[in-house]
């Protein structure tokens, strides 16, 4: 396999999500996912891109490859510097939002990736790990 | 036209073709109902066929946004047809619960002008 096994998209504005989603698709095309399981990721990094910019105050998304066991996958990192989640559990429920969304943006991620863990406190940031692996 | 943020609206029989980029920021994704709502009123139409054959990634704000596209544009007496949905972008909209809140749907444009050809079925209308 050839290409980067890493990458960094800095999301600053309402463009950015659309170069998050840019960066993980190009990134799991090249793992080898299928068409479906492409778009449940870039499906995901659009949603967890959008909570950065519209509820963290912006930050980064981070991806990287991940080989273990034989198996392929990626991982997806999103953080911010933002006001934190109060409630995980709260958060992660469908429905529930803080902001002007549906509340779906989480609990999406969450039903599209193989794992999903949220790092916050109030007032110090939010920081979510997605993990999704390539179908042997 | 292959532009990832442009929005192009075709009249036809009275009917607003529009066709939606396949990779719109969510700036062009509101600029898209905006300039839905306005078309309608120009040209007193009768409905919207919404072609998303090109969407590859259909979140919950792009969802939302045709949901009430498609609302708003029924309060304006017009109805809505969403068009072409690939079948992978089906999937995952409904894994993550994205309903189109009754929209009708169509495979391709001529099943969507068919169909609002046809009176609306299965709903009083005052």
């Amino acid at each position: 396999m050839t290409g980067t096994a890493q990458g960094e998209v800095s999301i600053r504005s309402e463009g950015d999500i659309v170069a998050a989603r840019r960066s993980v698709r190009e990134a799991v095309m090249e793992l080898g996912f299928g068409l479906t399981d492409v778009t449940r990721v870039v499906t995901a990094a659009s949603e967890l891109a959008r909570n950065v910019h519209k509820y963290g105050g912006g930050g980064v998304m981070r991806w990287r490859r991940l080989e273990s066991g034989g198996r392929r996958g990626i991982e997806l990192e999103f953080i911010d510097q933002g006001p934190g989640i109060a409630d995980v559990e709260l958060a992660l429920q469908q429905g529930y939002s803080s902001g002007k969304g549906l509340g779906l943006g989480l609990p999406a991620a969450r039903r599209l990736m193989d794992e999903l863990e949220i790092r916050t406190a109030p007032g110090a940031g939010t920081t979510v790990t997605s993990r999704k692996w390539c179908p042997p | 036209m292959s532009d990832r943020n442009s929005i192009s609206i075709i009249i036809v029989r009275k009917t607003l073709m529009v066709t939606v980029p396949s990779d719109p920021d969510d700036a062009t994704v509101s600029a898209l109902q905006d300039e839905v709502l306005a078309a309608m009123q120009r040209v007193d139409a009768k409905g919207v066929v919404l072609d998303i054959g090109s969407v590859e990634t259909l979140d919950s704000f792009f969802a939302r946004t045709v949901a009430e596209t498609a609302s708003m544009v029924a309060l304006m007496g017009g109805r809505t047809v969403v068009v072409g949905m690939r079948p992978s972008v089906a999937v995952t909209a409904t894994q993550i619960g994205i309903t189109l809140g009754g929209i009708e749907t169509a495979l391709s444009v001529e099943r969507a002008l068919d169909l609002l050809d046809r009176p609306v079925t299965g709903r009083s209308r005052r």
